[in-house]
């Protein structure tokens, strides 16, 4: 038999590829916990099964977030029992779900809470009853480890992601005038936490344009401060300073001033927030459970789920706000709510990467990346020795319209999104596919609120947020924009209404 | 036989130039600061050559005979320079002086060289060719010896193999020489034996080079390693030179068997003297056994249990012959239970309680290690202390990292502890610190267990003094979300070695 060289040559890189591959195991993995086919039969109105059953009680929560969960809380905290919470995932925790492997639990959306200021009362009150805080000291072991975060630019890593490497005279006067300016802002009292309680119209203005345009304004052109201003927005927005109201880019610098290097964090993230609001109104939540239809009545409210009408006093509607049209009966279409797509995996390490002289962090952001960077789950350990380690990529898609990128997140399979993540991290960590053995993807559609301009001072926004009445809305998104604080603040806020009409009618 | 001669001036100037390079690049090497050295080295050789062309008028007859014995003496000490040079830095005291002779002896020897064969050939050329042709190929080999040694030799060869190499071209040169001036020459035979002597000399040499080489590095970088391995958690070093062992864990030193009397004795008797009946004692760190050697000098204490992370480094001190001598086989005592696990987490979940608790961790060179120093671990610790109970920690030395010393006992004092700071002198790390802590009053021992060779009762007072140079910095606590300490660390030792 003769070979040919074209044969010949086949073989020979085939066994050169043999070579090569050797070293790479396969990558296991796939999408996770993919809730849009629950939204998308509300949305296209599917048929939905008749009432079987009537249960009745004094309230119902639907959504079993953090603002349905804080909801629950209060109640139970006081007292009041007689409530049911209706939460459309098999897991409850909304964007603070959690998952756990053998490494180490780990979370697969929000995964901290900074440190909360002295006007964030309900938030503080939570954590004195968690011992996070304890005789007015943080517990050590819930605050962020040293080292925080990193920033990967120009070739290497340096610590805090504020750039500080290669800055030029304009980029440092720059990033002076920007922080003179948010002092000046955070004087104002306007910029707080929970944000209703500094909200005040003599900033409106603020929220009329975009960040990108009152950065233009202030003459700041520097393009690494952009850079950096664009990472923090869609770090905490999901959109770019183009797509983000001055006021709510302003908001997430002035709102803060923290007493204590933070944030508090757990290996599962606000994971561990959820857990423990569950051990206290756990026998309450009801999961898997989508509601699809709300019906006003003269002296109560109907609430269909599966095959059971839930009658009760009062609705505690916690779930994102932009649903409500779809289940609650005669609500108008909303037009003011706007929410950014994202993308986050969970990625397991059997072998830690080569680090090259930097100290792993917590955060580590990569400058230039489409991504948001990663955080490492087993940075809380009190271990001084890891050997495996899990982390939880982020990625805003912030790039284009929500619609075009809620489309790409659909039609893109699973193994689209592992690449794209490893050739994210191969930039920084080139040894990378010899350390992960497995990538699950979870997709959010509709991810967090979006303060788009406009968006903080809109009428529908603040009517929703301050209804009365037997229908309350809860969800964060009421804040404009999607965190932790905004979201208990909200639920809490909604369980007092209700405790004071209940309260009143006892009275009377 | 012109060309013959020719070739013959070529070897010679490159022999010289390779010569010259050789004790520059071994000066570079061993000494550092290239420039200084090759400036030195340079202008000694000219220098010298110099000297020696001023000393060839002295040389009346017999040139031929002369120059194939300059010739002979360059192959011998040019050829040996190289391992002599190596050897005089491993085992003497002079290796400048040794080298600036040698250097000084090559050129003029060298020096002499070109004179002498022009005087020689003068008769048969007319004096404008032989200055012409002489001192074109004099220049030819001086350009291919500086191409010749940084591209082949030095990487292939070596700098003393080299060295003889070129020692057995310039030997080749006076054997040659016996021929081309055979007339001129009163006998040649004698001259012959020798030159083949000298090579063979050369060429042993050459064979031999790596043994000349090994003998002199071993006694330039390191005491002898006895044992060296990369366990998953460390990378651990045992060397011995004479009767002196030390254990270096990732290159850091940890003990010197000279010395580490002091060190443990210091860990351990302060404070475990002034436990009234200790019966129980943790240790955490401390896998050489050195400071349970200590501890096991306490007949009421029943149990020691050490928890260090490392399952090789325990296994190590319980069966080298050489560190069970050293630890007296405290591994092996009943009373020892060795648990291999991580010390934070260990500390974490165990419920026992210990009348004497000794942390005795490396320094906090890094953010994992720094862990061990924080309010959140000295916390956790203290709950494991008895009513009566005390505890030392390892912390750094006062003087080379004072910072970090008293950040140390900052962090302490905020777990709630009393601090009680005292330090003591180990030649081989300097001053060194410890803290005693409890949640009682210490008050130091009146008596000590006997035989011990450093702590004493009537000098135990001096070591809570501490003189202006180490005296207590304000600093603030060690916290897992600031590690202030590893940052505190790492400047102190940056400024020490700036």
């Amino acid at each position: 038999m003769r070979v040919s060289r074209r044969k010949f040559l086949q073989a020979g890189s085939a066994a050169l590829v043999g070579l090569s591959v050797k070293g790479e195991r396969p990558i296991g993995g796939s999408f996770v916990n993919d809730s849009f086919p629950l939204g998308h039969q509300l949305r296209d109105r599917g048929s939905f099964p008749a009432v079987r059953q009537i249960e009745k009680h004094s309230v119902a929560i639907v959504g079993g977030g953090i603002a349905g969960l804080s909801a629950a809380w209060r109640l139970h905290k006081r007292g009041f029992t007689d409530f049911i919470l209706l939460e459309m995932n098999e897991q409850p925790g909304g964007n603070s779900r959690w998952g756990q492997n053998e490494i180490t639990a780990y979370p697969w959306a929000a995964h901290y809470v900074p440190v909360p200021g002295p006007k964030a009362t309900y938030v503080r009150e939570l954590f004195e009853e968690l011992e996070v805080l304890k005789n007015g000291e943080w517990n050590e072991r819930f605050l962020c480890f040293a080292p925080q975060e990193r920033l990967f630019l120009y070739g290497k890593w340096q610590e805090g992601i504020e750039p500080a490497l290669g800055l030029a005279d304009k980029d440092r006067e720059q990033f002076r005038r920007l922080e003179d300016s948010i002092h000046a802002f955070r004087e104002t009292g306007g910029f707080t936490v929970p944000m209703e309680r500094g909200l005040s119209s003599k900033q409106a203005e603020l929220d009329r344009i975009s960040f990108q345009d009152w950065l233009r304004a202030q003459r700041m052109d520097s393009r690494i401060l952009n850079w950096y201003l664009d990472y923090c927005c869609r770090d905490d927005y999901g959109s770019l300073t183009s797509e983000t109201s001055a006021w709510g880019g302003i908001h997430y610098f002035a709102s803060r001033e923290p007493e204590e290097k933070g944030p508090l964090t757990w290996p599962e993230g606000n994971g561990w927030i959820v857990k423990k609001l569950l051990e206290r109104v756990g026998s309450c939540v009801r999961a898997g459970k989508m509601v699809h239809r709300i019906q006003r009545r003269k002296h109560d409210l109907s609430v269909f789920c599966g095959d059971t009408e839930h009658k009760a006093q009062f609705v505690i509607f916690a779930a994102p706000t932009f649903l409500a049209p779809y289940i609650v009966e005669g609500m108008p279409r909303l037009h003011g709510f706007e929410y950014s797509p994202w993308l986050t995996a969970n990625l397991t390490l059997d072998h830690i990467p080569a680090t090259y002289g930097s100290d792993p962090t917590w955060d580590n952001v990569v400058m230039g990346s489409p991504a948001l960077g990663y955080v490492d789950a087993m940075h809380q350990t009190l271990q001084s020795r890891v050997e495996r380690t899990l982390w939880t990529f982020y990625w805003a898609l912030a790039d284009g319209t929500p619609a075009d990128n809620r489309r790409l997140l659909l039609e893109k399979d699973w193994a689209y999104w592992k690449e794209a993540i490893l050739h994210d991290l191969e930039r920084v960590h080139p040894d990378i596919r010899r350390c992960v053995s497995r990538i699950d993807v979870m997709r959010f559609g509709h991810a967090m609120a979006r303060p788009k301009p406009g968006a903080i001072f809109s009428r529908e926004r603040r009517y929703l947020a301050n209804l009365n009445g037997r229908l309350l809305f809860a969800n964060s998104d009421l804040s404009g924009f999607s965190i932790f604080e905004e979201a208990q603040y909200r639920g809490v806020q909604a369980a007092e209404k209700v405790l004071a009409t209940v309260a009143g009618h006892l009275d009377s | 036989m012109g060309i013959l001669l020719f070739i013959s001036v070529l070897l010679i100037a490159a022999c010289g130039l390779i010569y010259e390079l050789i004790a520059g690049t071994l000066a570079s090497y061993l000494l550092g600061d290239s420039v200084l050295q090759f400036s030195t080295i340079i202008g000694c050789y000219l220098f010298a050559m110099g000297i020696g062309s001023a000393l060839s008028r002295y040389i009346h007859r017999g040139l031929a005979y002369r120059f194939v014995w300059i010739e002979l003496m360059l192959g011998v000490i040019g050829g040996f320079s190289s391992a002599l040079l190596f050897l005089a830095f491993a085992y003497s005291q002079g290796f400048q002086v040794i080298m600036y002779a040698l250097v000084m002896v090559i050129g003029m020897l060298v020096g002499l060289e070109i004179p002498i064969l022009m005087r020689i050939v003068r008769e048969r050329y007319h004096f404008r060719d032989v200055v012409a042709h002489v001192l074109t190929f004099d220049y030819l080999g001086a350009l291919g010896a500086s191409l010749l040694f940084p591209i082949l030799l030095v990487p292939y060869l070596g700098l003393v193999r080299s060295a003889m190499l070129f020692g057995l071209v310039n030997v080749a040169v006076a054997l040659w020489s016996t021929f081309l001036f055979s007339r001129q020459l009163p006998s040649t035979r004698g001259l012959r034996m020798l030159c083949v002597m000298v090579m063979c000399g050369l060429v042993v040499g050459l064979a031999e080079a790596k043994r000349i080489t090994a003998a002199a590095e071993d006694n330039i970088y390191a005491d002898e390693i006895i044992f060296a391995r990369d366990t998953r958690y460390q990378h651990i070093v045992l060397t011995r030179f004479k009767d002196d062992i030390r254990l270096f864990l990732n290159s850091h030193l940890q003990f010197s068997s000279r010395d580490e009397y002091r060190y443990h004795e210091a860990l351990i008797h302060p404070g475990l003297s002034a436990v009234s009946a200790p019966r129980r004692v943790l240790v955490l760190g401390g896998g050489d056994g050195l400071a349970v050697r200590e501890i096991l000098k306490y007949p009421q204490v029943e149990s020691v249990t050490l928890v260090d992370l490392d399952p090789e480094m325990t296994h190590l001190f319980s069966t080298h012959p050489m560190l069970t001598g050293l630890n007296q086989r405290s591994f092996q005592s009943p009373r020892v239970h060795i648990i291999n696990a991580d010390a934070f987490p260990w500390v974490d979940s165990n419920t026992d309680n210990f009348d004497f608790i000794v942390i005795d961790f490396p320094d906090p060179t890094n953010y994992s290690l720094g862990k061990l120093y924080t309010t959140a671990f000295y916390k956790a610790a203290a709950r494991h202390l008895s009513a009566q109970g005390l505890m030392v920690v390892q912390s750094t030395s006062p003087m080379f990292a004072r910072d970090s010393y008293w950040c140390i006992v900052e962090t302490l004092k905020q777990a709630g502890l009393k601090t009680y700071p005292y330090h003591v002198y180990v030649p081989s790390f300097g001053e060194w610190g410890f803290v005693i802590a409890s949640t009682h009053e210490y008050l130091p021992p009146t008596s000590l267990p006997a035989g011990l060779r450093f702590v004493s009762v009537d000098g135990l007072p001096s070591m809570f003094q501490f003189p202006p140079d180490m005296s207590p910095m304000s600093m603030p606590a060690n916290r897992l979300n600031d590690q202030v300490l590893v940052r505190a660390y790492d400047q102190d030792w940056k400024d020490i070695s700036h």
